[in-house]
């Protein structure tokens, strides 16, 4: 399952999805809002380009770490303080797999997926830069 | 022709979205963003420099496929092209 939405997940569901024949690791990924001193998070995707570039993202994982399974939940919209914003579960045979595959979707997603994230605080809010100069790489 | 211009983030929220302009033939994609993104000078100055260039960060793409600033200047839009304007990702 690959998603940008506005709605949280159930990981437990997800987890247990995730346990294909010849899993022996899953690993999850749980990007959560970080109090920052800030009274909510506001997300915003352009989704219909964040949902390809994440598939490509999980196609390219799956083949280069033999992953079982990949699910990547980013969510938008309004959360508070704790609320998931990006969920990754991945399965493999071994763990050397998952975890490498699991690190490999997060840093892909910072650096190409356009989604934007907005700290709302009690003075106005301020737009979290990027952590890569350009972003959104070669679609 | 009609054309959708797209802007996201702090750009949208100076510019607005799903703008729809219709231009003539032969338009060239910077010159319609400038157009658009004149209608708000603190718009226009965060996606233009001094000199009318792009701004350096600033990501372009039409149809959904990145676009070089560079070379915004020489490709013309079409009818019911999709052009997304915005600064860098910053997800996850």
């Amino acid at each position: 399952m690959i998603r940008v939405q506005a709605e949280d997940v159930n990981i437990g569901a997800l987890i247990e999805a995730a346990k294909r024949p010849g899993t022996g690791a899953v690993v999850l990924f749980d990007g959560i809002v970080r109090d920052d001193d800030i009274t909510e998070m506001e997300l915003e995707a352009y989704a219909e380009v964040a949902v390809a570039e994440m598939e490509k993202i999980a196609r390219a994982a799956t083949e280069q770490f033999r992953l079982l399974h990949v699910d990547i939940i980013h969510r938008i919209g309004r959360l508070r303080v704790g609320d998931n914003i990006l969920i990754i579960v991945v399965s493999a045979g071994h763990r050397p797999e998952a975890y490498a595959g699991s690190r490999y979707i997060i840093e892909e997603i910072k650096k190409s997926v356009p989604i934007w994230k907005k700290e709302l605080t009690k003075d106005g809010g301020r737009w979290v830069p990027g952590e890569h100069g350009h972003g959104a790489g070669k679609l | 022709m009609t054309v959708k211009l797209r802007f996201f983030a702090r750009f949208r929220e100076l510019l607005g979205t799903d703008i729809i302009v219709e231009p003539h033939d032969g338009t060239l994609l910077a010159a319609l963003v400038a157009e658009v993104a004149r209608k708000n000078t603190d718009g226009y100055a965060a996606i233009f420099d001094e000199q009318g260039t792009f701004r350096e960060f600033v990501i372009l793409m039409r149809n959904g496929k990145r676009v070089e600033t560079a070379e915004a200047g020489t490709i013309t839009v079409a009818d019911g092209d999709e052009i997304a304007v915005f600064p860098p990702v910053a997800g996850g």
